[in-house]
């Protein structure tokens, strides 16, 4: 078990650490509530309804799963970029194979169009709404 | 008393920690007595420092007290090609020039906290403003009390860190939060010449403490360097940082600007205190430039250039506080002109006497401030701050406030070298020190009317300010009045200072000054004898001519000014374009915006155009080759997938419509029923299968 | 067992990676093919998937008996069993692939990603059944799991599909976990993530003594994971619903596919990491101290026995194939239960034939759904009268499914049995065919609605549309049940080759 007392005490220092920040900042920082200021911040989005059941836009999604494409991909990339040297020409090119996959899902979701905030289609829904949605 | 000295730096921090994180929540009674209590603390400690060891044992007197390894042993290349350690320690040496720096941090610093609490009284800002006086008294003092150029520079980044802070105090005004940026950013280019002289010495010395340092420079260069060699790289890098902290040409623009802030903080950072680090940290050096003479020489330039230029730029302000902004920047160029001419006591002397006087004028003009702003208010008007440090609009005010009154004439005087006084004996210290070397008459012609100049302006400030009638109003006058206690002892008190300061160091050889730091300036090793000695006689000439170009200087200024506030006409009608020169800086902050600003805003936005144009078109042409192989034909057909999309639409939403009320909620039951037939499963192995 | 590095297991690989090349080459066609007209589009997708799977197809027809490696540092088997699923998933999948490009579900939405995603699941599938590390194991299966769940919910648009693809989510999410959860128990206990060095592991007394109720339930909790893939009880829930709401070629592939490949996993784990086998490599006896055998065959009864008598009342036909599917499940674990050789080559039988009977039923309910426009069994009324040879077609498939001979069904139902009662378990077999009898009823049932029912009413009957391709495809799938007790001997022959599992010694 007493392996596990350096685990515990990084537990303990990190929730330190963090709640001495908290507390600093809530001893320093002056204290002049806006409704603006309270708002959570969610990416610029305003939010709606009540925080226990924060509605997020389903496009965060979308972003979401290209994003862990990609982190997945650093998180492979590194340890193979490590042992390149020992392992080779052919961990060279499986490695290039591996990014041309991921090359090809990057080109797949550019091209459908999943990289835009407002798709190409609704944009053009959009278009045609009328006019005065928007003040309403 | 000495065996704490380390405490001397580390309460105020204490203080600024309490201050910080609570005075936000605490009565003004409590921070005020926090943070001047803190001071005062190290303030008596020093004092004991002083009246014990110092007194006793005299200048070869050292204390040093290492806290914790601060940067433990670190493999580093050296010049030679070896590795050495770099090895940093949190220490704190106490010597004879760091005794009179931290007297006259702390006991300065005293002074203008107590007169703070006047002065600050009705700003919402009190604790901040606080915890801000002691956390520049906290880095102030590790500078001057710190043992390696490493702990130096924490200090040095930490006086800057709240100079830019209390610069910006009023940051609700645009010119106060430009004024904080102008200094932060003007002495970034300072700090990086000082951190570059600290890798060169460590790659020279393979250490960062100052003596040993000293003594490394002492043992492998065993004559002055003739051409410019790695000392006078490191002397020059050095003084770079000096101009920026010290304000002298070509990075002296900031100081005047930093007038933005409260009027404590300008006699406090930008006149006792922070800006005289440059000064120190030569001195410091001593030997190090006692090795390099053309980084002396270098120096001697800039300082005297420095004098006499912000002298004459002096001459035709009208802001109260600009004048005496413009008189800092030339006094420290004198005194870095003694620096130069190897007299660093004299130049630590003038340090001494100039931090009582130029301290007390600040306080004074910042009193009359306070008065001038009160009487606005109470009348009812609402001209802007500037205009109330306009001495066009004062005039008299030495019958309303006549303790503020003379205590800054006698300040005046010292600042204006009237024998006898402070003043009179650290600048013909300086003075005499220009003699020497081979540039006898040159630096003593230039220094002797930049004096003159001095005189002439401080004369003129105080007959437009303090004699004459008042010309902000009827109204206002009926409300001028003397400034509180808190602010007139202190007052009082530097005013005493200005003359009872210099008579440690009186001419002739007779000074105590020159004998007490000179150990210290050495870094702690034996001195050599004494090669110059002058004649008195010679000393006196050159004394009563200096003398004589003042008492000139006054007279003038008496004769332009006094019943005659318009005075400034003889010169603006006579010589139009010198009166514009001078009244407008040189244009030197014109000149730098078109230059330096715009150059760097120029090639900031070319090197943006290059990212945007060469590097995002590269990117995105990159990126265009990996879609061109599915962009084979880019023609939208809009209205076929449109018309695709509707039509799926319009078919299924009609039977998920019907779909829509289906619930979900069985998925729950699904879940829980595979978690039963989980257990079941166990279950049944544990009481027929399990063998 | 020849333990083969990353090069030389190439060789082993290559229909894994034309298909791997074909998915990619696909998903380009896909991509450069936006702006073109929806039926070119389709060409451009579906041949090119179509040659790389028949490329691959005829690179696993040449099997070879003589080698058995582990491949990749014994990440994955390459052996007679592992040959032979490889060929069962690309059939199907070619099979699938062709029952997409008429349905009327799919008629509205683009199928470039369908098919990837077909492709995806077909090497994934060909990884999991191959798998002989615990690490591979988990990963092949949540591959299958993911692309799965997207196919579920293709029909975008469609809230029954969406609600598919969300319960098989989550439902697979628990399972998956469960079972992580259980592999890394064993992998604790062990110290191993390879099923061999597993076995020898818990081969050794002092684990056997100290690690019982461990292994107890990590075998359980591996379990979730792979009955899940089977569907068995009681992992099975997901299926009823899973089916019903997705594209019926889609449920077609779910119902082979993965259940395929979940039985398997079950063999290469508890064959390879729970049972040593005999010197001959014709029989298995357990290892450790816990009797999965018992557990095993209780499962395949209850499965079975539930299965059938979900489906009696069901009135959706894809819910009723659904409970079907379920039952068949609980049929081919009576043949994993046996530890044997024989009992690998029934199982095998057993699901080559399950491919066509239950391949043919699906396609008929696609037909059905194209022209009816439902999936009710009530709508199947009056089809003899529309479209006879159809409707004698579905009758063969459904008298297959039922086990009844001459059809190849009961030639499936035949083998498993007997290997069963060869094991000494004949009341296990016996509950096997009272199984049968039951599903009888409901299978007889749909025949009843599609001969009898409707056929009072006076309505004139417009033959039934029947796409050539679809005709064609039914030929291919009923023919092999018809004459199934011929290619007995075929079947028998290439099985056998096929019970050849990859181990250890």
């Amino acid at each position: 078990m007493i392996e596990y007392v350096g685990v515990l005490m990084f537990l303990a220092a990190g929730a330190l650490l963090a709640a001495a920040a908290t507390t600093v900042s809530g001893l320093v920082a002056p204290h002049n509530p806006t409704r603006e200021k309270l708002m959570p911040y969610e990416c610029g989005e305003n939010p709606v309804g009540s925080p226990w059941g924060v509605q997020f836009n389903i496009r965060f999604y979308v972003f979401v799963l290209v994003f862990l494409i990609f982190d997945v991909e650093a998180v492979m990339l590194v340890p193979w970029a490590v042992v390149l040297k020992e392992l080779g020409t052919p961990a060279l090119i499986a490695g290039f194979i591996f990014i041309g996959m991921l090359v090809l899902g990057l080109a797949d979701v550019w091209r459908k169009g999943d990289l835009e905030w407002v798709r190409e289609e609704e944009r053009a829904a959009l278009k045609t709404a009328p006019k005065n949605a928007k003040a309403a | 008393m000495s065996d704490f000295f380390w405490l001397i730096p580390l309460i105020p921090g204490v203080g600024a920690l309490i201050n910080g994180l609570f005075g936000k929540r605490l009565p003004k009674p409590v921070i005020h007595g926090v943070a001047i209590g803190a001071v005062a603390l190290s303030f008596l400690i020093a004092l004991g420092c002083f009246f014990g060891p110092f007194l006793s044992g005299g200048g070869e007197t050292v204390l040093e007290k290492t806290l914790f390894t601060w940067i433990p042993g670190m493999s580093a290349a050296q010049a030679d090609g070896t590795m050495a350690d770099f090895t940093a320690l949190w220490q704190y040496r106490l010597d004879a020039l760091s005794m009179v720096m931290v007297l006259v941090v702390t006991g300065i610093g005293l002074l203008i906290h107590i007169y703070s609490m006047g002065y600050m009284s009705h700003d919402p800002g009190y604790w901040r403003f606080f915890t801000y006086l002691n956390l520049f008294t906290f880095f102030m003092l590790n500078l001057v009390l710190g043992a390696n150029f490493l702990m130096m520079f924490i200090g040095w980044e930490g006086v800057g860190l709240c100079s830019y802070l209390l610069i910006g105090f009023w940051f609700e005004r645009d010119s106060a939060a430009n004024a904080g940026k102008k200094a932060f950013i003007v002495n970034r280019i300072g700090d990086a010449g000082f951190i570059l002289a600290i890798f060169l010495i460590f790659y020279t010395f393979g250490t960062v403490d100052f003596y040993e340092v000293m003594a490394g420079v002492s043992a492998q260069f065993d004559s002055p360097e003739a051409g410019w060699g790695v000392l006078t790289a490191i002397g020059l890098l050095l003084f770079v940082g000096a101009t920026g902290k010290s304000a002298q040409i070509p990075l002296y623009v900031w100081l005047p600007d930093a007038m933005e802030g409260p009027t404590p903080v300008s006699a406090l950072i930008h006149a006792a205190t922070m800006v005289t680090a440059g000064v120190y940290m030569v001195a410091r050096s001593a030997v190090l430039f006692e090795h390099a003479p053309n980084a002396m020489l270098v120096v001697a330039i800039v300082g005297v250039s420095t004098a006499v230029f912000a002298a004459s730029i002096g001459l035709f302000q009208n802001d109260i506080k600009k004048v005496l902004a413009y008189s800092t920047v030339s006094q420290l160029g004198y005194m870095f002109l003694g620096l130069g001419m190897g007299a660093y006591a004299a130049a630590i002397f003038h340090l001494m006497t100039h931090a009582f006087f130029k301290a007390c004028l600040f306080l004074g003009s910042g009193s009359v401030i306070h008065t001038m702003e009160h009487a606005e208010h109470a009348s009812g008007g609402h001209r802007d701050y500037t205009e109330m440090q306009d001495m066009r609009n004062m005039g008299g005010l030495l019958k309303h406030m006549p303790k503020t009154g003379w205590t800054f004439i006698i300040a005046t005087t010292a600042l204006a070298g009237i024998p006898l006084t402070a003043g009179f004996f650290s600048k013909d210290e300086i003075l005499w020190s220009a003699t020497h070397g081979g540039h006898v008459t040159l630096f003593w012609i230039v220094g002797v009317i930049a004096a003159g100049m001095t005189a002439f302006y401080m004369t003129r400030q105080v007959i437009l300010t303090f004699f004459g009638e008042f010309r902000g109003g009827e109204k206002m006058a009926s409300h001028l009045h003397e400034s509180p206690s808190s602010m007139t002892i202190p007052l009082m008190v530097l005013a005493v200072g200005s003359i009872v300061a210099g008579y440690v160091g009186l001419p002739f050889g007779a000074s105590l000054i020159g004998p007490f730091l000179a150990p210290a300036l050495n870094a702690g090793m034996p001195i050599e004898a004494e090669a110059h000695h002058a004649s008195v006689a010679v000393e006196l000439m050159f004394m009563g001519a200096s003398v004589l170009v003042g008492l000139c200087a006054i007279f003038l200024a008496y004769r332009m000014y006094w019943g005659k506030p318009e005075g400034d006409k003889a010169v603006s009608e006579g010589w139009p374009g010198v009166y514009r020169t001078l009244y407008n800086k040189y244009f030197v902050d014109e000149i730098y915006g078109a230059t330096v600003v715009d150059g760097t805003l120029g090639g900031a936005s070319a090197l943006n155009a290059f990212d945007a144009e060469v590097v995002d078109g590269a990117v995105n042409g990159a990126a265009k080759l990996t879609l061109g192989v599915s962009d084979l034909s880019n023609l939208a057909d809009a209205s076929l997938v449109d018309g695709l999309v509707n039509a799926v639409w319009k078919v299924l939403a009609g039977v998920s419509n019907g779909l829509r009320h289906l619930q979900t909620g069985v998925l729950q039951n699904y879940a829980l029923m595979m978690m039963v037939g989980i257990g079941a499963l166990i279950g049944f192995f544990y009481y027929y299968l399990w063998t | 067992m020849e333990r083969l590095d990353t090069i030389s297991s190439l060789q082993y690989f290559v229909p894994e990676i034309v298909l791997v090349f074909t998915l990619m080459a696909v998903l380009v066609c896909d991509l450069v093919s936006k702006n073109r007209a929806p039926r070119e589009r389709r060409l451009l997708i579906v041949i090119p998937s179509l040659i790389g799977l028949v490329v691959a197809l005829s690179y696993s027809l040449q099997g070879s008996e003589a080698v058995s490696a582990g491949l990749f540092h014994n990440m994955v088997a390459f052996d007679g069993f592992g040959q032979m699923l490889r060929v069962i998933f690309i059939v199907t999948s070619i099979f699938v692939l062709l029952f997409t490009l008429h349905s009327n579900e799919l008629r509205l939405v683009h199928h470039g990603e369908l098919l990837v995603l077909l492709l995806t699941v077909t090497v994934a599938l060909i990884w999991m059944a191959n798998s002989i590390n615990l690490l591979m194991i988990y990963l092949a299966l949540e591959t299958v799991s993911v692309a799965s769940y997207v196919m579920v919910g293709y029909l975008k648009t469609d809230r029954l599909s969406n609600e598919a693809s969300l319960k098989y989510i989550l439902f697979g999410a628990v399972s998956t976990g469960t079972m992580l959860f259980g592999l890394s128990l064993l992998y604790g206990l062990t110290g191993s993530l390879d099923l061999f060095e597993i076995r020898s592991a818990l081969s050794s007394q002092e684990v056997v003594a100290s690690s019982g109720p461990a292994l107890m339930v990590i075998l359980v909790l591996v379990l979730a994971g792979i009955g899940f893939k089977m569907a068995t009880v009681p992992f099975h829930f997901w299926c009823p619903d899973v089916y019903t709401g997705a594209p019926t070629p889609v449920t077609a592939f779910l119902s082979v596919g993965p259940k395929v490949a979940g039985f398997a996993v079950l063999i290469r784990f508890f064959y390879g990491g729970l049972a040593s086998p005999s010197e001959d490599g014709a029989s298995w006896a357990m290892v450790g101290s816990v009797d999965w055998q018992t557990m095993l065959m209780g499962i395949s009864v209850i499965t079975m026995t539930l299965g059938n008598v979900g489906a009696l009342l069901q009135t959706n036909m894809k819910r009723l194939l659904a409970y079907s599917s379920i039952a068949h499940a609980g049929y081919i674990m009576m043949g994993a239960v046996v530890l044997s050789g024989e009992g690998i080559q029934a199982m095998l039988a057993y699901m080559i034939i399950y491919l066509f009977m239950n391949l043919g039923a699906f396609l008929v309910v696609i037909v059905v759904h194209n022209d009816v426009g439902s999936f009710d069994i009530k709508d199947y009324a009056g089809i003899w009268r529309r479209a006879p040879l159809l409707t004698i077609g579905m009758g063969i498939l459904l008298f297959s499914l039922m086990g009844i001979p001459p059809f190849a069904g009961f030639l499936a139902k035949w083998y498993i049995f007997s290997v069963v009662i060869d094991a000494g378990l004949g009341w296990f077999a016996v509950i096997g065919g009272l199984n049968s009898a039951i599903g009888a009823f409901y299978y007889l049932k749909i025949l009843k609605t599609m001969f009898i029912d409707g056929s009072d009413t006076p309505e004139p009957s417009t033959p039934l549309a029947l796409q050539p391709l679809y005709a064609g495809l039914l030929l291919v799938l009923i023919v092999p049940n018809i004459i199934g007790l011929l290619l007995w001997g075929y079947l028998d022959r290439v099985t056998e080759f096929s019970q050849k599992l990859l181990d250890a010694m």
